[in-house]
């Protein structure tokens, strides 16, 4: 059988030892870094920056398939968008003929791709590098209810299971009599019949997970519970969490200081 | 009807190969179990019998027919495949619906379809249920309903995923009945099952696979006579049997009747 539970492929590298906690921290900061900043530059280092880290981490080929695979289609028709259409738009650099290209919508659609792929890409590399009852284990113990942690837990999990499961009853329908290959209207009517058992075995396999953390007394109250899964923070997690503080606070400093700059 | 593996060797592709060089024809309408621990491989081997899974190296050949000039969906004519979970396999909302499905899909004439409904729900114990929801019925009338699901397809050849997994004494009784009411329509039934009393019961031809390659393969009175070599596939014979080799008779036996015979001709000597 595949051996796959989850997007998690244990690799040990530094990245991954990284306490899931700076990891998560390392989204909202580096993302809402982006976000903040006037323009698109910024975004475009974190991005050069985060190539450097999933080097790091040992999936660059993964990371620069799905950055790529996003980024160009999304890059191109907002840079459309925007570049031509944007109301802001009084510089003009170029002209298509039915329409002329705006600096600032140019600008703007750059900075909105930026903060996306910030994003979309250190969600990405957090997301394959992490175990995810590491994840859940630093969650709640930095106060996060262990309910919530079990439903994050569980929507982590609940793709590839899917997935898996979506692979076995395509194999049992097509021992049916159902092509699965072919053209897109072949393709489309053979995924009516997975997506019945795919749906309710589902449903039935969350509602016996459910009971089976209750007979293990999942939800008794008044009770500090432990996790099995040991959290550590290392020397190198506080010096990231330091940068990560201090680019933050840089961030915003520059971002208001170049407001106030304008008034 | 025939399949014949050949040098069969098959890897996932997570890695590890999973069968390690099959030969093995299966043939007529005689029924074939086939046993092993769990990871043996059998699984993994009969999902090529209608090309599920195609080989890493090697070659499947159906009636002579090599198993990748069509798809599974054209196969499943020919071979039949009950699937070890049912909840797989059911997804409409009534047992005749999933009855007239897969020979529908197959383009089968209605009026044979209707013909064999009635046949095959009468075999699997399902004339009472034809109109209730799959969901709704237990899990050995589940195993049934996939079962009458597949046959309903006419397929030369049928295979049986553990199908003796979950089912209570009066359910063996109706799977053997189904095997025997195959072969005398000239069907040929290949089952995987953990069970050796239901194995022994009606399959004269075992096949003891072990770490993905076929160990022993013949009669049930000469397999379960390799008690060193079964030893090494961790599989059990039936207690009496045990209870003979045991008591040093030179006969195998499967049944009590068999055993008391064999005792009184031993005694004789």
């Amino acid at each position: 059988m595949a051996t796959i539970s989850n997007t998690f492929i244990p690799k040990n590298t530094v990245i991954e030892r990284l306490n899931p906690m700076t990891k998560i921290f390392a989204i909202f900061s580096l993302g809402l870094g982006t976000l903040i900043s006037p323009g698109p530059r910024l975004g475009l280092a974190v991005i050069a920056g985060l190539f450097g880290a999933a080097w790091l981490a040992g999936i660059l080929k993964d990371f620069a398939k799905i950055m790529f695979g996003f980024g160009i289609p999304v890059t191109a028709m907002l840079l459309f968008i925007q570049g031509c259409y944007h109301p802001g738009n009084v510089t003009f650099i170029a002209d298509l003929g039915f329409a002329k290209v705006g600096l600032e919508g140019v600008r703007y659609a750059l900075k909105i791709i930026s903060t996306l792929l910030v994003f979309l890409g250190t969600f990405y590399i957090m997301n394959k590098t992490t175990y995810p009852g590491k994840l859940v284990a630093a969650l709640t113990e930095s106060g996060m209810p262990p309910k919530a942690g079990y439903l994050v837990l569980a929507s982590l999990n609940v793709v590839p299971q899917m997935q898996r499961r979506m692979s076995v009853i395509r194999e049992a329908q097509e021992a049916r009599g159902v092509e699965t290959g072919g053209g897109i209207t072949a393709r489309i009517k053979a995924y009516i019949p997975l997506l019945g058992p795919v749906i309710m075995s589902s449903l039935t396999d969350a509602q016996e997970r459910g009971m089976t953390l209750e007979t293990r007394g999942f939800g008794i109250a008044g009770v500090k519970p432990t996790a099995y899964v040991e959290v550590c923070k290392t020397r190198t997690d506080r010096a990231v969490n330091i940068f990560l503080t201090a680019f933050f606070i840089a961030v915003v400093s520059a971002a208001v200081l170049t407001k106030l700059d304008f008034i | 009807m025939q399949i014949e593996l050949k040098n069969l060797h098959y890897s996932y592709p997570s890695g590890g190969e999973v069968l390690k060089g099959i030969n093995l024809v299966i043939g007529g309408t005689e029924p074939v179990a086939i046993i092993g621990q769990n990871g043996a491989g059998k699984t993994t081997a009969v999902k090529h019998f209608n090309g599920i899974l195609r080989p890493t190296s090697g070659e499947v050949l159906i009636n002579g027919e090599n198993i990748e000039t069509r798809s599974t969906a054209q196969w499943s004519k020919k071979v039949g495949y009950v699937f070890q979970n049912p909840d797989d396999q059911l997804f409409l909302e009534s047992v005749r619906k999933e009855f007239e499905f897969g020979p529908r899909q197959i383009k089968m004439p209605e009026k044979e379809i209707k013909r064999r409904n009635e046949w095959v729900a009468e075999l699997v114990g399902m004339s009472e249920k034809l109109d209730m929801h799959p969901f709704d019925l237990t899990p050995s009338e589940k195993k049934f309903c996939t079962i009458g699901a597949v046959l309903m397809m006419d397929p030369d050849v049928l295979i049986f995923d553990e199908p003796t997994c979950g089912q209570d004494v009066q359910g063996n009784h109706r799977l053997l009945s189904i095997i025997k009411a195959l072969k005398e329509r000239g069907k040929l039934c290949i089952t995987i099952s953990h069970d050796m009393k239901f194995v022994v019961s009606s399959f004269r031809r075992i096949i003891v696979m072990c770490g993905g390659e076929v160990i022993l393969d013949g009669r049930a009175e000469e397999v379960f006579a390799q008690t060193e070599i079964l030893k090494k596939s961790f599989v059990a014979p039936p207690p009496v049997t045990k209870v003979a080799q045991g008591a040093g008779l030179k006969k195998t036996v499967f049944t009590t009747e068999a055993f008391m015979e064999a005792l009184e001709d031993e005694r004789k000597v």
